[in-house]
Parts: structure tokens; sequence; C-alpha cells
């Protein structure tokens, strides 16, 4: 079998794992725990549903107004010589500052592309392996009371950069 | 922020749609929009009960907390501070781990609670330290083997193959975190606190 095959049998294989505690757990109820876990996990998913609405909304407006497309075709020489697709820009302006805010671009890519497009798929590893960088600096260190972040900035953005890069690389790869 | 950016989109699609003569175009994508947020919602609704559920059972089987130990001797080579004095290193291994299976949502608490117990030994309370920053720069790198949000927005966007890009998002994430760990201990090593 070949590893993208065997790559996509790891999902099912752990929701059979946790199938099989349920069958074969006695120390515990374990359907109980997978009930609570999901209840949590459909609080969590509908909870995303207003921030979605505006920024979806937003997206998809400035999509229609026709002023991504343009900016994308200005930038697409530029882009194209250092190895990136032009349709990437939106979700890679937003990627760092919003995990709502990336969904949408990310989900309005795929619908206006398909979702099976090189540049859906090069914005598909892109989503798959970096985070919310401003966020998460704000989050998290405000937890530990830091003001000076040091050389934290200079590092994660370096990091995002490699991660574009090597990510339309690696698709370039895969799917080219 | 959010809010912000919600104002800078619609201002700058209005305006650009009207000049652009697509005010049509504009007054549709507000209604496909947010009807789309909704069926978005729905596509994700699924997969999080179950995902939130596997992951509860898996917690509670103690295999989360297994996998947390057999990550822990390599992460002493990444966090040598927390590992030397074990201040943090628990909520550190189940941050990762937790990353790892793709629970986002999971995740954030036991980094908080990590960056919380290292700031209680911060010797200069509003600097931070190697490991807190080892641990922020390695977070936004996202190392992750599940991505199940990501492959759920595919599905639900019509992919023919929504899994074909778990390999490529694995390698890519990898190599970051990689690159995550080399950046920050090269910088640490450079620039030694006074």
């Amino acid at each position: 079998m070949n590893p993208q095959k065997l790559a996509a049998l790891l999902v099912p294989f752990v929701v059979t794992a946790a199938g099989m505690c349920c069958l074969f757990g006695r120390r515990k109820n374990y359907f109980d725990a997978f009930l609570t876990g999901a209840r949590g996990g459909l609080e969590t998913a509908v909870g995303l549903l207003p921030t979605l609405s505006a920024l979806l909304v937003g997206v998809r407006m400035l999509s229609a107004s026709g002023a991504l497309h343009d900016l994308s075709a200005l930038l697409a020489p530029a882009a194209d010589a250092i190895g990136l697709p032009a349709d990437l820009l939106p979700l890679l302006l937003v990627r760092p500052f919003s995990g709502s805010a990336s969904n949408a671009t990310f989900s309005a890519l795929l619908k206006e592309l398909g979702p099976d497009s090189f540049p859906a798929l090069c914005a598909s590893v892109i989503m798959g392996s970096s985070d919310t960088l401003f966020y998460l600096f704000a989050v998290y260190f405000s937890a530990a009371g830091i003001r000076r972040t040091r050389y934290a900035l200079p590092c994660a953005l370096a990091v995002m950069l490699f991660c574009i890069f090597f990510a339309c690389a690696l698709c370039r790869i895969f799917f080219g | 922020m959010l809010g912000k950016l919600f104002g800078i989109l619609a201002g700058a699609a209005m305006l650009y749609g009207t000049l652009r003569g697509q005010g049509e175009a504009v007054s549709t994508a507000v209604l496909e929009g947010a009807s789309d947020a909704v069926s978005l919602t729905i596509a994700l609704c699924g997969m999080m009960c179950l995902w939130c559920g596997v992951m509860r059972v898996l917690q509670e089987a103690g295999i989360i907390s297994r996998l947390a130990r057999m990550l822990r001797p390599l992460l002493g080579l990444i966090f040598p501070h927390a590992a030397r004095t074990g201040i943090g290193m628990e909520e550190i291994a189940a941050n990762l781990s937790a990353n790892l299976l793709g629970l986002g949502n999971a995740a954030t608490p036991f980094a908080l609670q990590a960056m919380a117990a290292m700031a209680e030994h911060n010797p200069d309370p509003a600097s931070a330290t190697d490991d807190m920053i080892t641990l922020v720069v390695l977070n936004t790198a996202s190392l992750s083997l599940l991505p199940t949000t990501l492959i759920t927005l595919r599905y639900a966007a019509g992919s023919a193959e929504p899994y074909a890009i778990l390999l490529p998002v694995w390698i890519c994430s990898a190599a970051a975190s990689a690159v995550a760990v080399l950046l920050c201990r090269f910088s640490a090593a450079w620039r030694k606190r006074p």
C-alpha cells in the first residue's frame, strides 16, 4: 500500500482505538467519557458560528467585489518568481492573526478554486502546519506576564516563512 | 481585532465593488457568506463532536499521558532548563501530545499552565525565558498528526481526496518544528541572558 493511503488509515485507527476502549474497558464507562467529550466539542463548534458568520461574509464580499482577484493578478508575477501561487495571498495575510478568519478564508479559497486544485493543496498544507502566530503570542506570553519576548518573534516569523515555502515545494513534489 | 478585520473586509469590498460595478455580486455574497457559515459549522459539528469524544476516551484510558511519558526524553533536549528543574515539564509534555493528536482546544490550557509554572520561577519576570520562547515558537509550527478540522473543511468543500494532504502536512510540520527548535536553541546560545 502506498504511504498516502496508509496515512489516511490513521484517523479511523484512532477512532477504532476509542471504540475498543468502550468495548473492553472494565475500569470506567468509556462511552460516558465519549459523550462528555463530544458535548464539549459540539459547544465549541456551535460557539464558532457567530464569529464565522461575520468573517465569512466579509471574505465573500471582498472576493465578490473582484478586489481579491485583481490583487492576485497584480501580484502573480512577483509570487510566481518566488514560487508561491498568488491565490494564497489572502490566506497568508490572515493566517497569523486569527483561526476563525483563516478557516473562513481557507474554505472560500477551496470553494473558489476547487479543493483539489494546486493552490488549494498548498493552502491545505500551510493550514495544517502553521498556527495563528500573533494570537498565540498574545495569549501565551500574557499568561506568563511577559513584556519582553526577546528573540521569540523573529524566530516565529522565520518558521512561518519556512513553512510557507516548504509547503509549496512539497506540494510540487507530491501533486506537481 | 476581529471586529476591525470585519470592518476592513466589508468596507474594502463595498468600495471596490461599487467602483468596479460589482455591487450586485457583493449583495449576493452577503447572503451566500451568511448561509455558508451555517453549512460550514454543521460540517464541523459532527467531526468536532466525534473527535473530542474520541480524545476524551483516550485521555481517560491513560493513552495521552502514556504518549506524554514517551515524549519526555526527547523533550529534555528541547527544553533543557525545564527538564533539569522539572518545572512545567508535565504540562509541556501534555501540551505537545495533545497537539500531536489534533486537539488544539485541549492543548492550549496545558500550554498556559506550563507558561504560568515557568513564570513562577522566572528570575526576570518581565523577560521570557529560553524555554518559554521555545514552547511558543514550537506551538506556532503546529506539529500535528491528525489535523481533523483541516480534513473536514476539505471534505465539506467536496474534495475527492480529503486525506491526500496528510503526508505532506506531517513532513511540513515536522520540518517546521525542527527549524523552530534549532532556531530557538541557536538564538539562546547566541544571545545569552546577562
